[in-house]
């Protein structure tokens, strides 16, 4: 395996791991109106591919959002408490559209180093074409 | 390197056996061409090697078992890996037909 295949298999596994990360966002954002829900986080971790020979990343392990739930006041909800509280989600709107925009600009960022490996290798060939 | 006829055909014949591993057992170099033809032989190799993995991720897609980027991966090495091949190949047939034109 050339550098540039290298290359190019750590930029696909940086596009894969940004995918994973839109695919939890979503899945928050989805659950935003459920009661109970605990919005998702999930963090990067390094890996040393052996057989390739090529840091990747991965993602780690997957936590909960632990600050209190929302509660909002509505009597005729059939989970509210005796005060008429309903406990929703803690999904934070605002944060997962901010994350959600830095998970699509770093996975052009990974496509971008994908295409100009691909790129530098055609154009070495270019050499051989005359 | 010798460059007389009945060699290029002995070479060609070799060329060809290395293409199928089956029959000589993963060793190009019985003919003894050379360095030369062992490297090509291998980048030949390498380059069949990366089209198949193209094909297995292009499958393992299709039933949806694959992720979209490994699929491209395996597909962009596949293109480089045949466009490489490509490009040593004229190189190499640019090369025998120079010597074929050369006035003895």
């Amino acid at each position: 395996m050339n550098v540039f295949a290298k290359a190019m298999n750590a930029a696909a596994s940086g596009m894969n791991a940004q995918g994973f990360r839109m695919r939890v966002i979503s899945e928050n954002v989805a659950n935003t109106d459920t009661p109970g829900y605990q919005s998702k986080q999930i963090s990067f971790e390094n890996t040393y591919d052996r057989a390739a020979d090529i840091n990747k990343v991965e993602v780690g392990r997957m936590t909960l959002d632990l600050s209190p739930l929302q509660r909002s006041y509505d009597p005729a909800h059939p989970l509210a408490d005796e005060s008429g509280y309903v406990e929703m989600s803690n999904v934070n709107m605002v944060s997962e559209m901010a994350d959600s925009r830095e998970a699509g600009r770093s996975y052009e960022a990974n496509l971008a180093t994908f295409n100009q490996a691909r790129t530098m290798y055609s154009s070495l060939l270019d050499l051989l074409k005359r | 390197m010798d460059i007389n006829a009945f060699n290029a055909a002995k070479t060609y014949g070799a060329a060809r056996q290395s293409l199928r591993p089956e029959l000589t057992g993963d060793k190009p170099s019985s003919s003894g061409s050379g360095d030369a033809f062992n490297a090509a032989a291998k980048a030949v190799k390498e380059m069949g090697a990366a089209v198949a993995q193209g094909e297995q991720a292009a499958s393992q897609m299709m039933v949806g078992k694959a992720d979209p980027h490994s699929v491209v991966e395996a597909l962009a090495s596949a293109e480089l890996a045949v466009e490489t091949a490509v490009t040593l190949r004229n190189k190499v047939v640019e090369a025998y037909q120079e010597l074929i034109r050369m006035p003895v």
